[in-house]
Parts: C-alpha cells; sequence; structure tokens
C-alpha cells in the first residue's frame, strides 16, 4: 500500500508541490473576496474552469499549434507561454468581474439577505459552465504541448522536469506580486482595510464598490494564473474541472484560515502536496474524498484553520 | 414597592478581554430578588458585555457568573435563558417577518415540553400547550399594553412598539431576571416616562430588572440601586442619591450631559 | 393598489381560503386532489410531450420534483440554510431500495422506511459538523457531500460502480392498482400521496413550535439562541426532515426506474431542485409546487429546452434572485386581518 509513497517520494513531493502552488493561487480568489465580502467566492471555480480555455485557445488557435506540432524553443517559447499567461489571467479576471457585477453588485445595493445572493452566485456558475459545455459539446479538449517536459536533471531518484520547475517558480514570483500588491499598494490597502472593517473603511472614503471590483479581479487574475500552470502541467481541459479545482481551493483556503492571504499560501501548499501523498497511497479516485474528509475535519476542530484567522461561526 | 430578596445573580471577580483590550475588569456585582437595578457608565465603559457575559455571548475571561446557584459560565446560551434570564437587544432584533404575537409566542416555547413528534401529530399535550402559550402571549402583550398591535408585523410596528415588543418578548420567557439594554433609546420625554411606569409595573410583577440606561433623570426616578462601570471596572453602586453625589462618577460620567445620547 | 391585487395570487388565494367556510374548503381540497389525480389521463391534450410519454414525466421530472422540492424547502425555505448536496439523499434512497431490492426479498414497501432512515441518519452526520457553521459553509460542505456519495458509489463493488444496479423490483400491487412501466399512472397517484403526506406535515410543523423555532432562526439566528432556542437541534431536524423526504424520493424513483447508476445523482439535480424552489418561491409550499410543476414541465414540453436544461435553470436562479427574489408566489405574511380592517376604516 506505501510501496508506492516511499518508492517514488521525492518525486511525489516534487509533484505536490506545483499542485499546492495551483491550489495556492485559486484558493487566492476565494479568500480575497471572502476577506471583503465575507462571502463566499462560488463562481471562482468556474472561473479557473474559464481561464483554463484562455490559456488552450492562445496556443491552438493563436499560434495555431496542434497536437501533433513540435513543442516550441527559445525565444518563441517565451513569447508562446507568456501570451498564454496573460490570455489565462485576462479571461479569468474579465469572467471575475462579469461575475461580481451580475451575480453580486445588485444584490449588495439592495441589502438582501446572504441567502439571496449565494443562490444567485451559484446560479452563474452553473451559467458559466453549461455555457463551456454546450460551447464544447461536453468534450474534453486538449491542450497542444508548447513547453516541452524535459527533464532536467534527476535528484534522489526523482525526475525534476522542466514544466514542474516552470509551475513552482513562476507561481511563487506570482502569488509574491499579488501579495506585494495587497500589502503595498493604495488601493491594496483599501481592500485590507475593508476586509477589517467595511463601515470605517466607508467613512475613511474607500469607494467600496471600486474596492469590490478589484478584488474580484485581482482574485480572478490569481485564479487565472494558475488557470494556465493547470494547463502547462496536465494538458487537457473540460466543462466540469471547475468543480474538483473549487472544492480543493476552497479547503486549502479554510485551512488557511480564510481571509488569510498568507493563509492561502500555506493551506494550498499543505493541500497539494497531502492529496499526492493520499493518492499515492489510497488511489487517485478518492483524491476528492480525501479532499472533503480534510476539509470536514478542519470546519469540525480547527474553524480558524491551521495557520490563521477567523472562520466565523454563526457565533460571531 | 416590592419587597427585596436575596441574591439572584452574582459576578464575582468577572474578567472579560478581547486580544489586548479589557472590557470587563473584575467586576463584582450582585443583583438582588425583586429590584430594579441601574447599570451606567459612558459608552464603551463595558455595559453591554456585562449583559453579553450574563448571557454567553462572551465566556468570561476569569471569574464566576453565578445565577440562583448555577454558574452561568458553563452553560449553553439557549440554556441560560431556560434558567430564567432573558434580554432586549440595544438595537432591535426581533424576528420582523413574525407577528407581535407570534414573537412572543416563539418565546414562551422555552419551556414547552412537547417537541418535533407532538406537534407533527396533534398529541392532545402539544395541543394544550399550544393554546395555553397563545394566551400567555396575548396577556404579556396586554401588560405591557401593545395587544392592540399583536397581529402586526414586527418590522413594520412603530419604533416605539417594537422597543416595547422586545420587552414583551423576553417577559414571553417566564424569566426570573429581565435584562433591558437600552430599553429608552430613541424616546422622547414622554415615552420615557410611560416606559418608566411600564418597567415599574414589570417589577411589581415579580420581575427582577437589570438595566443599561443613559437617560439619568429615568434612572433615577425608577431604580433601587445604581452601579457604575468606567472603562471595564466598577466605580460606585449605591441608592441613586449617593451615586449622584459621588464624585468619581461626576467625574467619569456626570461630567458629561446627562442627556447626552 | 387595486390592480395589483388581481396579480397577486397569494392573496387571491389566501382571501378564498380564509373567506370560505368548512364544507367549502374541504370540497376545494377534495376537488383539487380529484383534479391532480385525473392528469394522467390528459395524454392526448395539448398537455402532451413531444418525446416522453406524458403519464411518465408526470411521475419524472414533474412529481418527483414537486416531492423533492418540498423536501429541501424545509432546508431552504423554512429554516434558511442552504443545502446544495440535496442529491446524496435521494441517491441514499435510491441505492436502499436498489441494493435491498435485488439482493433480499423485501419490497418497495417495506425498504422505504430503511430508505428513508438511512437517509436520515447521513443527514444526522452530515448536520451535527456542519450546521454550526455560518450558511455558506454549509453550501459548501453539502455541495461536496454531495459529490462525495456519487463518488462512492462510483467506486465500491456493492454499488457495482458506474455500471449501477439493474433489475430493481416494481413495487407490489397495491389491490386492483398495477404498477406498469407503459402506463405509469399508479406511481402518479403513489407520488401524489407522498406530496400531500409531506404538505401535511409541513403544514402541521409550520404552524406549530418547531415551525416558529425555524422561523426565528432564519430571520436572526443569534436573537433566536438567546430567546432559549436550542438552534442547532431544529437546525439538524430541518435538514434531517428534508434528507427524509429525498430519501422517500429516492426509493420510489429506483422502483420505478429499475435500472439506476451513479451518473443520476450529479450535482445538477440538485441544482435543479434549488432552482425549482426558488423559482416558485422559497418558504411558500404553493409557491415551491406549482414552480416545481413548470420547471419539471416545460423542458420536456418544449423541446429546444431539453439539452440546454440546466442552463436555463442556472439562469432562472440568478434572474429570479435579482428581480423577484421572493419567486413565483411569495412567501406568505400574515397581516392580513389588520391590514383589511384598516383598508375599510
Amino acid at each position: 500500500m506505501f510501496e508506492v509513497l516511499i518508492d517514488q517520494f521525492w518525486s511525489l513531493t516534487l509533484a505536490g508541490i506545483s499542485l499546492g502552488f495551483i491550489y495556492v493561487l485559486v484558493s487566492l480568489g476565494y479568500t480575497m473576496v471572502y476577506g471583503v465580502l465575507r462571502m463566499i467566492n462560488f463562481a471562482n471555480s468556474e472561473i479557473f474552469m474559464w481561464g483554463t480555455f484562455g490559456t488552450i485557445i492562445t496556443s491552438r488557435d493563436i499560434f495555431g499549434y496542434t497536437q501533433t506540432s513540435a513543442p516550441a524553443t527559445g525565444g518563441k517559447l517565451a513569447l508562446v507561454l507568456i501570451s498564454q499567461l496573460i490570455m489565462s489571467m485576462a479571461v479569468a479576471g474579465l469572467t471575475a468581474i462579469f461575475v461580481e457585477y451580475v451575480a453580486y453588485r445588485r444584490l449588495r445595493a439592495k441589502g438582501t439577505n446572504r441567502l439571496a445572493t449565494l443562490i444567485s452566485a451559484i446560479g452563474i456558475s452553473i451559467v458559466l459552465s453549461e455555457l463551456m459545455r454546450l460551447l464544447t459539446d461536453s468534450r474534453p479538449v486538449g491542450s497542444p504541448r508548447v513547453l516541452e517536459k524535459i527533464i532536467l536533471t534527476e535528484v534522489w531518484g526523482a525526475n525534476i522536469r522542466l514544466d514542474t520547475i516552470v509551475t513552482i517558480f513562476a507561481a511563487a514570483l506570482i502569488y509574491f506580486l499579488l501579495e506585494r500588491f495587497v500589502q503595498l499598494s493604495r488601493m491594496g490597502k483599501a481592500i485590507r482595510a475593508v476586509s477589517m472593517n467595511e463601515d470605517a473603511a466607508k467613512l475613511m472614503g474607500v469607494n467600496l464598490n471600486r474596492v469590490i471590483t478589484t478584488t474580484f479581479l485581482v482574485g480572478g487574475l490569481a485564479t487565472g494564473a494558475a488557470a494556465f500552470f493547470y494547463i502547462t502541467v496536465f494538458e487537457y481541459s473540460k466543462f466540469n474541472i471547475g468543480f474538483t479545482m473549487g472544492m480543493a481551493a476552497f479547503t486549502a483556503a479554510v485551512l488557511g484560515g480564510i481571509g488569510n492571504i498568507r493563509g492561502a499560501f500555506y493551506g494550498g501548499l499543505f493541500l497539494g502536496l497531502l492529496e499526492v501523498y493520499a493518492s499515492a497511497v489510497l488511489g487517485t479516485q478518492w483524491k476528492a474524498v480525501t479532499v472533503f474528509i480534510v476539509l470536514v475535519l478542519v470546519l469540525l476542530f480547527k474553524p480558524n484553520g491551521l495557520f490563521g484567522e477567523a472562520v466565523q461561526t454563526t457565533r460571531a | 414597592m416590592a419587597k427585596i430578596g436575596k441574591t439572584l445573580l452574582k459576578l464575582d471577580n468577572v474578567t472579560m478581554k478581547f486580544g489586548g483590550v479589557t472590557a470587563l475588569n473584575g467586576v463584582n456585582l450582585e443583583v438582588k430578588e425583586g429590584e430594579i437595578l441601574a447599570l451606567i457608565g459612558p459608552n464603551g465603559a463595558g455595559k453591554t458585555t456585562v449583559f453579553n457575559v450574563i448571557t454567553g455571548v462572551y465566556k468570561q475571561t476569569s471569574g464566576v457568573v453565578d445565577f440562583d446557584g448555577i454558574s452561568l459560565g458553563d452553560q449553553k446560551r439557549y440554556q441560560v435563558t431556560a434558567l430564567g434570564v432573558a434580554r432586549t437587544f440595544q438595537n432591535i432584533r426581533l424576528w420582523g417577518d413574525m407577528t407581535a404575537l407570534e414573537n412572543v409566542i416563539t418565546a414562551t416555547d422555552v419551556h414547552k415540553k412537547s417537541g418535533l413528534v407532538g406537534a407533527l401529530f396533534g398529541f392532545p399535550r402539544a395541543r394544550r400547550e399550544e393554546e395555553e402559550n397563545r394566551e400567555k402571549a396575548m396577556e404579556i402583550l396586554r401588560f405591557i399594553g401593545i395587544d392592540e398591535y399583536s397581529d402586526r408585523l414586527a418590522k413594520n410596528l412603530p419604533y416605539g412598539v417594537q422597543r416595547r415588543l422586545e420587552i414583551a418578548r423576553a417577559l414571553g420567557t417566564s424569566p426570573k431576571l429581565v435584562l433591558l439594554d437600552e430599553p429608552a433609546a430613541g424616546f422622547n420625554p414622554a415615552e420615557k416616562v410611560e416606559l418608566a411606569a411600564t418597567i415599574k409595573r414589570v417589577r411589581d410583577a415579580g420581575y427582577t430588572v437589570l438595566l443599561i440606561e443613559h437617560d439619568m433623570s429615568l434612572i433615577m426616578g425608577i431604580s433601587d440601586r445604581v452601579v457604575v462601570l468606567d472603562f471595564g471596572t466598577k466605580i460606585a453602586d449605591d441608592i441613586p442619591s449617593v451615586v449622584q453625589n459621588d464624585p468619581r462618577v461626576i467625574e467619569a460620567y456626570l461630567g458629561v450631559p446627562a442627556d447626552a445620547s | 393598489m387595486k390592480i395589483r391585487n388581481y396579480w397577486n395570487l397569494r392573496d387571491f388565494g389566501a382571501n378564498l381560503w380564509e373567506n370560505a367556510g368548512r364544507p367549502v374548503r374541504v370540497a376545494i381540497v377534495l376537488g383539487s386532489i380529484l383534479l391532480v389525480g385525473l392528469l394522467p389521463f390528459m395524454g392526448g391534450s395539448i398537455l402532451a410531450t413531444p418525446i416522453a410519454a406524458f403519464d411518465a414525466v408526470l411521475v419524472y421530472p414533474v412529481g418527483m420534483f414537486v416531492l423533492m422540492s418540498l423536501g429541501l424547502n424545509i432546508v431552504v425555505g423554512k429554516s434558511g440554510m442552504l443545502d446544495l448536496g440535496y442529491v446524496a439523499f435521494f441517491a441514499i434512497g435510491a441505492y436502499t431500495m436498489a441494493y435491498l431490492g435485488t439482493t433480499t426479498n423485501l419490497n418497495t414497501w417495506e425498504i422505504m422506511p430503511i430508505g428513508i432512515a438511512l437517509a436520515m441518519i447521513a443527514g444526522v452526520l452530515l448536520g451535527i459538523p456542519t450546521l454550526r457553521l455560518r450558511g455558506d459553509y454549509l453550501a459548501i460542505v453539502t455541495l461536496g457531500f454531495g459529490e462525495i456519495v456519487r463518488l462512492i458509489l462510483l467506486n465500491s463493488t456493492w454499488s457495482k460502480g458506474p455500471n449501477g444496479i439493474a433489475n430493481i423490483p416494481m413495487p407490489p400491487d397495491l389491490g386492483p392498482l398495477k404498477f406498469e412501466l407503459k402506463n405509469q399512472r399508479v406511481f402518479f397517484w403513489v407520488v401524489m400521496a407522498m406530496i400531500l403526506l409531506t404538505i401535511w406535515m409541513i403544514r402541521r410543523l409550520t404552524v406549530r413550535r418547531p415551525g416558529r423555532a425555524w422561523e426565528a432562526i432564519r430571520q436572526d439566528e443569534d436573537a433566536a439562541e438567546l430567546m432559549g432556542i436550542h438552534t442547532l437541534k431544529y437546525k439538524i431536524w430541518s435538514f434531517t426532515l428534508g434528507a427524509a423526504v429525498g430519501g422517500a424520493a429516492g426509493v420510489l424513483f429506483a422502483s420505478k426506474n429499475l435500472y439506476i447508476a451513479p451518473e443520476m445523482f450529479t450535482l445538477n439535480v440538485s441544482i435543479l431542485i434549488l432552482a425549482c424552489v426558488v423559482f416558485g418561491g422559497i418558504g411558500n409550499i404553493w409557491g415551491v409546487v406549482i414552480g416545481a410543476a413548470i420547471l419539471g414541465y416545460l423542458p420536456d414540453r418544449i423541446r429546444f429546452i431539453s439539452d440546454a436544461r440546466l442552463l436555463a435553470f442556472g439562469l432562472v436562479l440568478v434572474v429570479v434572485m435579482n428581480f423577484r427574489p421572493d419567486g413565483l408566489l411569495p412567501r406568505k405574511k400574515r397581516e392580513k386581518a389588520i391590514v383589511k380592517r384598516e383598508a375599510n376604516a
């Protein structure tokens, strides 16, 4: 049962870290919106799914790659990858703004109860995923390989592949930039002010609607970047991949203490590793079950997360 | 005036800290059966925190809250109510989509024996209890003087009636001790006089009253004793006329115009 | 103001009911039951459905949707908790029927209580850890739960994995009433009976203590608890009763469909049922019944909707919440008597 885990421990660890960074970025979409709205961004999973198609369209339709074409090299490679990343982030960012505008804003202005907003958000995520289902005819869509999966070197029996390394370093960089943005920029400070105390922030002249839209946008950009890395590693997408990703990333956000950006970092990495190890032991079909059990256990015993603050229970 | 009896509620050296902020600092407080005790102090003195500790919204950092021989710190919030402590809220928190009568009936349910199964099959006990509670709730509305509004949705009631309905709802739980959190907030002088009379009637009907209020004339008129909090510490505890002249109180509280709220 | 009254179906219905004496009320109830009961004979009329037989459509989706929506409405409408994993209880009921029906001699009616009990147990087990949490967490945890149940069914050997379970027995005949596949009117009457039973249950509970507790929790949970309501207990009850109705629907569904597989129990079912509740009017029994009947029926009547059914239902959720959050028939507001008195004065 444990042979696979022991045999391939280091390659699994590496895979876990790169998956973990994807979770980190997607969970930012949950955690940031939660911090500002105290509400779950239900459609974030579908924002991610739309982002993956942004990546695929760029290489397949803009640069004309097919399943059989040779992977890119040199300057062309960098150009394609960066265009894919930008496209993915743009698609996800715009989708996030759309979601905020259609599903949240009107209800917030009317001051309707949370249940209505929640249902509206679920509605929009269904619309997003069904629209893609109809567009793709319910079929999985493969992504042409742009980045060749070269084995760079071998350490402790683990193959260190190029795509894994690119994912880990680029995702870490993007996380770092977004975190700096929230910590240092004027808008980032406004976002944090609203997270701490909405009324006080409003008194200080913060434009709430702008802050909320920006938060959705930043969360969407992070999620879009994750979608790009996901495609680089897994090389296919489908209209329903958002669900599993959303569950996992949300769990990561809760693990880290939802509303807490740094918590999302630890939570994502932790969950990425856990999921990879657990799949090696139990088999991949139980991956989602493991994630769900982690979520329930955390909510049950550590509702504030393992690494940080505040899931609010009904008591708050 | 009702006879003042044994100690009903006792806060013994209660401290409540939120992170680094000390909201209550070693507060001792006794409420005796049948009295009207007023709790006053400047904004942020910790008055509502006292209520929240008593009713179990917060768990005190240290100290003991004893109610009729039972330590309230170990009780769940709904159990505190069943033991005989009921409260009103500073910012009205009625169930807006229920009628006034239903608000009070729902409160009377605390002491009902029959539960879901009884309700489903209409057991005689469940039916009888339904009937009794409706009667009792109506009686309370009459007692508070708002029975003419019984069929109106709480959210559509005039502000003053909502405040009174909060008191009626608290009485619905058949409490021994009623905690009133600024029941006269937003009232004009005439309404305040009326409310004072109501509070007195509540006490004379056998309830013990612990009251947070800003209006000094209201407090001086009806309370048997006044406790003053300042920055989470008790600085005075005596009959109104003595408290009124206590220099520390004047400095902390009466120094500002009494009708500032 | 006057014109609005004609459009306000809820008040129109409520007035009709309230001004009627007891004999009239009994007549209205019996008459409506009879009329609905005769629906399976209307297959030749304008109501006819192009693809599936009309009587089959009446059982599934229409009847089943109504039944499940009523169950979900106890959770979402009465106590204000969003349960997105409702399909799990439906699946538990269905698999109980399928497994016991194919491996033991028990018949549908004997398995029914077992299926209901198992669904309720699942409800309690899921409810205890999650119902303390705020609404959005419940939503996401139940969402996960619904998917987990499907994954377990998909990957277990007893449930025959993705192949599903076939040859599930039909219910034994009820006296002269025979269950047939080519004419499903008896199934329809059974669903109808279950719907009536559920409505009776909800109405009983709503006017008494549990209904008030749910209502108080929905409107202000903290105030409810401080007024002595054991909120967790009532939330679990609400959740569990909803689960029971879902489980019952599942048992009957399996016994009607004769074959079930995990792919029938996806998240989509939960969303469809939620759309039915929201469309008709959260919290209003009659709204839910009408909403579910319409949303269950339309995709079968109008062909082009059926492929984009889920898309349409997602749009229903967004549009209804944004423009008419109370749905077709809004929740009952009990202020009629007094308002009338004022209007006359």
